[in-house]
């Protein structure tokens, strides 16, 4: 298999290999022994997507992994548009594994919707149009004088009606149509009214099972302690005392894994309880070879990036125009620093597997299934179509159960355990041990007609590339934080942007809006700070750029992805009006703005917060606006839903979230180390949303980015502008 | 192993745990209540939140030893069927994203409104504090007290 290169790209590469390539997706295997079923058939089933009942219930089957952010929802509603049906007849059930093409399952980047939503539309429309059939031969009229109306087939001429039930069983023998027509969206019903969640009440009542809930027949509880530096190996372990702790079966050691995933060198207890597991755990004895690289320290990796953003990019990543020879021209520079974060899920990671010979059964929460039972095979010597998955909804995701770690290390630890073992990362572990966001440093300079212009933009982005874990660092897909790319929107006649990417030991990983969110704190902060510079209004500075420049293709071909720089000033505009912005302030309030485009996700979203400056460094956030154009909205309530979670992800970052690192071992250990926004400190809202009729985009990670620069511009606008994030570290409070 | 009973949900049950077993994992491991739900085992993020004697309560931080003839509600016993005014009120709100934090903030909300109908804002903003959301549901956490605080008050 091709060596898959996982990141949003990853995920636009293979919607665009399969969309449109099957009518109404992958055939579950024995569908064909289903179709020809005689009346007394169950359901119909046109396809991996969807079937109905009897009863006219539908169960749609979402390929795409919850963890929060609504698939479970917007897709159903997808297909019972085309299908016209009662949302209220819709279950949603998660797509079984293997009932999907390769790479079907994968969820990340947003993408969910846009890969989804032509298919899913589709298999809706071909169910109907079976069911249309059926009633139209029970009739013996045309199809064309029956329509569909809220799971009923109408006839239209002498106005009779069959439910959709009732037609399960002719449908389901009826040949699948080459062509269907879809919808005109001005038709839609559904799409674009707000649906509660799925499965809500079961959220409610505590019925819904995470991976953590589940127990397989004679489950038992691993707990595991790992080598504190990455890649060291075991040495010795001495577990006479944990072994005498009641309820522990067995200690058990494993070794790590290089690329991909970096499996640390672990022992881990199995015991009959987690409790038991836990105390054992706390018992052992370990001696570890930490190997050479247990020196490294955030600290040092700063000065590192501060020293190596004065040479010249290692990579270079995009150019336009001669940047360099404006060099010096009413020039300012600045440099900006992110730190390493943790995604820290609530549900903190754990997995389930089973082993028998060359197979297992596994389950839990992956975001990329498919990766990960070809890489368990490999690393785990396992035939991969020995291989069962049962995925299971996430207690949160936010690309941390893209890695797959834990499934590896809970598929060793079976294979030392004759029963299903449940591995279980304490919140110590879930914290110390994860893939972490890169750490990234930015160095910017332009040069500008000392008036109201640009001429030149120069940007450097340096980071610790989660490829090189991935990898290797001979990767040549390492400048994962493109900075000012052929997308940039800004319409600047000189660009010249590069990248250098130092190695660090630590694992690293993908987190909500990956190097959109690391590279547009720097970029609107910097903007902002040139607009003060030439004593211009931001607002109308960044339009000036935005507004007069026509959509353009980012690459060539037919995956070329089109960029508007006018929707990224729709946006802006709209937070711009909705904060005030140019009404008179009150005294100590100040407002700051950024926006962006999250291009991959065909979606654009802008903030705007007001601040109070209660002293010097201290303030309150009094108001945040932010506005989303991501096209048609599937489920209003749903974008809301994100938005709001979006901006909480988005502040707990600006304020306050950061790992550090020294000896190479993290020095969080749980939330009171690694802090989360909390209930008290969630300012309040308003979103807006752009009507559009454009394609759906994504919208999981859209409303993060711009939250961290229009609070800094904020900041800067009262007095001091913060450089890197959290700014709790540069002196700033808030209450 | 020693055994205790244990009243929760008004049933009761005998297990067989060591005496410093915590409440949280007596639930989850060996009654098969799962909803209560463990993210930090220290008493940093109240997803384990439960009542005890209609008191909110950290099941993380109680043996099971000390829970012994006290009444125990989880949030499979704060209704069975989701009709408890702060479930009700959480539906109309459309509080859950990944609703892994959404019991422990139920029963954190109940708990306070058993013991207050009407907790000022200031009560409410301590005591919700003590629940984690990495999700950010808190707006609409906030939305679906007041709602039951009306209806309870109604
Ligand atoms: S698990 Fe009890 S407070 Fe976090
Ligand atoms: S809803 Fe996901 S942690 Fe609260």
């Amino acid at each position: 298999m091709k060596k898959i290169k996982i990141d949003r790209r990853h995920f636009i590469k293979i919607s665009s290999l399969s969309s449109g390539a099957l009518a109404i997706g992958f055939m579950v295997p024995g569908l064909k022994e289903l179709g020809t079923l005689s009346d007394d058939c169950e359901f119909f089933q046109p396809g991996a997507y969807l079937k109905i009942d009897k009863k006219g219930k539908v169960t749609v089957f979402v390929a795409k992994q919850e963890s929060g952010q609504g698939v479970d929802t917007a897709l159903p509603m997808i297909v019972a548009e085309e299908l016209d049906v009662d949302f209220k007849d819709v279950n949603s059930e998660i797509a079984p594994y293997g009932t999907m093409k390769e790479g079907e399952h994968d969820t990340g980047g947003s993408q969910s919707v846009l890969d989804m939503y032509n298919r899913l539309r589709k298999a809706g429309a071909i169910a109907k149009a079976m069911l249309i059939s059926a009633a139209a031969d029970i009739w013996k009229i045309p199809a064309s004088s029956c329509a569909a109306d809220m799971g009923e087939v109408v006839n239209t001429v002498t106005m009779k009606r069959i439910k959709y039930g009732d037609l399960v069983c002719l449908a389901a023998k009826l040949p699948i149509p080459e062509t269907v027509v879809l919808k005109n969206p001005k038709d839609f019903k559904l799409i674009g009214k707000s649906e509660k969640r799925a499965g809500l009440t079961n959220i409610l009542t505590g019925k819904t099972k995470y991976g953590i809930d589940l127990k397989p027949e004679g489950t038992v509880y691993a707990i595991a302690v790992r080598c504190p530096v990455l890649d060291g190996t075991l040495v010795s372990v001495d577990d006479a005392a944990a072994k005498r702790i009641p309820g522990v079966l067995k200690v058990v050691s494993y070794k790590g894994t290089g690329a991909p995933m970096h499996v640390r060198a672990g022992v881990a207890v199995i015991a009959t309880s987690t409790w038991a597991a836990m105390k054992a755990a706390g018992m052992l004895n370990i001696t570890w070879d930490e190997g050479k690289n247990n020196k490294e320290s955030t600290e040092q990796l700063f000065k590192t990036f501060a020293s190596k953003a004065k040479e010249t990019p290692a990579i270079p990543v995009y150019k336009k125009g001669d940047a360099a020879s404006l060099s010096g021209k009413n020039e300012i520079a600045a440099t900006y620093a992110e730190p390493f974060l943790a995604h820290a899920t609530m549900e903190p990671m754990n997995f389930i597997a089973s082993v028998k010979g060359d197979g297992c059964e596994l389950w839990g929460g992956l975001q990329l299934p498919d990766w990960a039972v070809n890489t368990i095979a490999k690393d785990c010597g396992l035939k991969k179509e020995n291989i069962k998955v049962n995925l299971s909804a996430m207690g949160g995701a936010f690309g941390r159960r893209l890695h797959f770690d834990f499934a590896i290390e809970a598929v060793r630890i079976a294979q030392q355990f004759d029963k299903p073992v449940k591995l279980l990362w304490q919140r110590t572990d879930d914290t110390m041990f994860s893939p972490y966001r890169p750490a990234n440093y930015h160095a910017l300079k332009a040069n500008t007609d000392g008036k109201s212009k640009i001429f030149s933009w120069e940007h450097h982005v340096l980071g610790t590339p989660v490829a090189y874990k991935t990898e290797g660092t001979d990767t040549k897909n390492a400048p994962e934080m493109d900075g000012a790319d052929a997308g940039f929107c800004y319409d600047i006649p000189n660009i010249n942007t590069g990248y250098t990417g130092v190695d660090f030991n630590i694992n690293l990983g993908w987190l909500r809006s990956v190097d959109i969110c690391v590279n547009t704190f720097p970029v609107e902060s910097f903007v902002d700070e040139i607009a003060k510079q030439l004593k211009q209004d931001p607002l109308a500075f960044r339009l000036s750029m935005l507004e007069n420049r026509a959509d353009f293709k980012i690459g060539e071909g037919p995956g070329a992805m089109t960029q508007s720089p006018k929707r990224v000033a729709g946006v802006l505009k709209k937070v711009a009006e909705k904060i005030g912005w140019n009404e008179p302030r009150k005294a100590n309030h100040y407002i700051g703005l950024a926006t962006h485009s999250f291009i991959f996700a065909k979606s654009y979203a802008a903030h705007a917060i007001e601040i109070e400056m209660l002293e010097p460094k201290k303030f309150r956030i009094v108001r945040v606006v932010a506005a989303i154009d991501c096209g048609t909205v599937i489920n209003p309530d749903g974008l809301l839903n994100q938005m709001q979670g979006g901006l909480a992800f988005a502040l707990t970052q600006t304020l306050k979230g950061e790992i550090t690192i020294s000896d190479s071992r993290v020095l969080q250990d749980g939330f009171f180390s690694y802090e989360l926004l909390r209930y008290d400190e969630m300012p309040p809202v308003e979103i807006h949303v752009i009507e559009s009729t454009e394609e759906p985009g994504g919208v999981g990670e859209v409303g993060v980015s711009t939250v961290a620069p229009a609070l800094c511009n904020a900041l800067a606008a009262a007095g001091e502008r913060p450089r890197s994030l959290p700014i709790r570290n540069e002196g700033f409070r808030w209450v | 192993m020693p055994k205790f009973t244990l009243n929760v949900n008004n049933k009761q049950y005998t297990v067989e745990a060591e005496s410093d077993m915590p409440l949280l994992w007596v639930l989850r491991d060996l009654l098969d209540l799962t909803g209560t739900k463990y993210g930090c085992g220290v008493a940093s993020c109240g997803a384990c939140t439960v009542m005890i004697e209609g008191n909110s309560a950290l099941s993380c931080q109680r043996t099971v030893g000390s829970c012994v003839n006290k009444s125990i509600i989880t949030i499979e016993g704060l209704s069975e069927d989701g009709s408890h005014p702060v479930q009700k009120a959480w539906q109309k709100a459309g509080v859950p994203q990944c609703g892994y934090c959404q019991p422990g903030q139920m029963m954190a909300a109940a708990a306070m409104l058993e013991k207050n109908k009407k907790p000022s804002e200031e009560m409410i903003n301590t005591v919700m504090s003590n629940n984690l959301c990495r999700c950010g549901t808190y707006h609409r956490i906030k939305e679906a007290i007041h709602i039951a605080i009306d209806e309870i008050n109604k």
